[in-house]
């Protein structure tokens, strides 16, 4: 794959800003930042590119901005607590909503995944109709201060699409609870 | 240093002008022991570019680049008018050669 082609042809398309790569678990990751002067297509054209140049699996993230601003003023949920029970062998996780919190549990014997579905179900608290169901989750990086890069993968089977995120914590379960996090609120914040 | 400027020059002579300007960048993050760079310029049939060291994704882009004017932009910052002037002509450069050898010379923005 000639990564400066694919990179020069995604930068062409209306509206792109930044274009970067990275890798995660044998995934070829292509992120886009694309500003206000974009087009509702511009997802699906940059996917294409991206099959047409990747070898491999590849998957692609678009960040919008409006009008030279953060979609911050979309509803975005937040962690506010995260703690593990050993004895009962769970992890628990709080997630709010302005004012509003919701809590979800998973058994710690899921390893890493665990962290997933604890925040999925947190979401479900918020979004009872929430499609997306908890996938994977897997530390890509840990960085000579000891703060943790996980991806977090969840998955509509009904639509058969996949959300991927990426964060860092300071443990990998906190970095999976906020990698699913970032996954999620881009296309939740709407209907929060 | 040398060693460096060496493998800078080379990439000029043989690589792509968007692998130019990333060698240059992650050079001078690792000659300054810089934490981030990021170089911001406008392009012709491209509008405003933001190259970040690395190829990495600005994800959360928590320094707004996106969003910020053409120059260069170093975590912690560096105030170097001249090199920041040289990082946007060699990002502008790079951009014109690689559209002109892949043929996308005054193509359109999509779509």
């Amino acid at each position: 794959m000639n990564v400066d082609e694919l990179e020069l042809a995604l930068r062409a398309l209306r509206g792109v800003v930044a274009v970067g790569f990275t890798e995660a678990d044998g995934i070829f990751i292509v992120e886009l930042q694309a500003g206000d002067e974009t087009y509702d297509e511009l997802a699906r054209d940059a996917t294409v590119l991206a099959a047409r140049h990747a070898t491999g699996p590849v998957a692609v993230e678009l960040v919008r901005w409006g009008d030279g601003e953060p979609p911050q003023r979309e509803t975005r949920l937040r962690l506010v607590e995260l703690t593990t029970d050993p004895a009962a062998g769970e992890l628990t996780v709080r997630l709010a909503r302005g004012d509003e919190e919701a809590v979800g549990r998973a058994s710690t014997t899921g390893g890493l995944p665990a962290a997933v579905e604890a925040t999925v179900y947190a979401v479900r608290a918020f979004l009872a109709d929430l499609t997306y169901l908890p996938g994977w989750a897997r530390t890509v990086e840990t960085t000579p201060d000891r703060r943790f890069l996980v991806m977090a993968s969840i998955t509509d089977p009904i639509a058969r699409t996949h959300l991927r995120g990426a964060a860092e914590g300071a443990t990998p379960i906190e970095g999976a609870v906020r990698a699913t996090l970032a996954a999620l609120n881009r296309t939740i914040s709407r209907e929060l | 240093m040398a060693g460096q400027l060496e493998s800078l020059v080379d990439a000029a002579r043989t690589g792509s002008g968007l692998g130019t300007v990333y060698r240059a960048l992650d050079e001078l993050v690792e000659l300054y022991a810089l934490e981030d760079a990021a170089v911001v310029v406008d392009v012709p049939g491209f509008g405003r570019q933001v190259l970040h060291a690395g190829r990495r994704p600005l994800h959360d882009d928590e320094h707004r680049w996106h969003a910020a004017e053409p120059g260069l932009y170093l975590q912690p910052p560096l105030e170097d008018p001249v090199l920041a002037g040289l990082m946007q002509a060699l990002s502008a450069l790079g951009f014109r050669y690689d559209a002109t050898t892949s043929g996308r010379a005054g193509e359109p923005a999509n779509p």
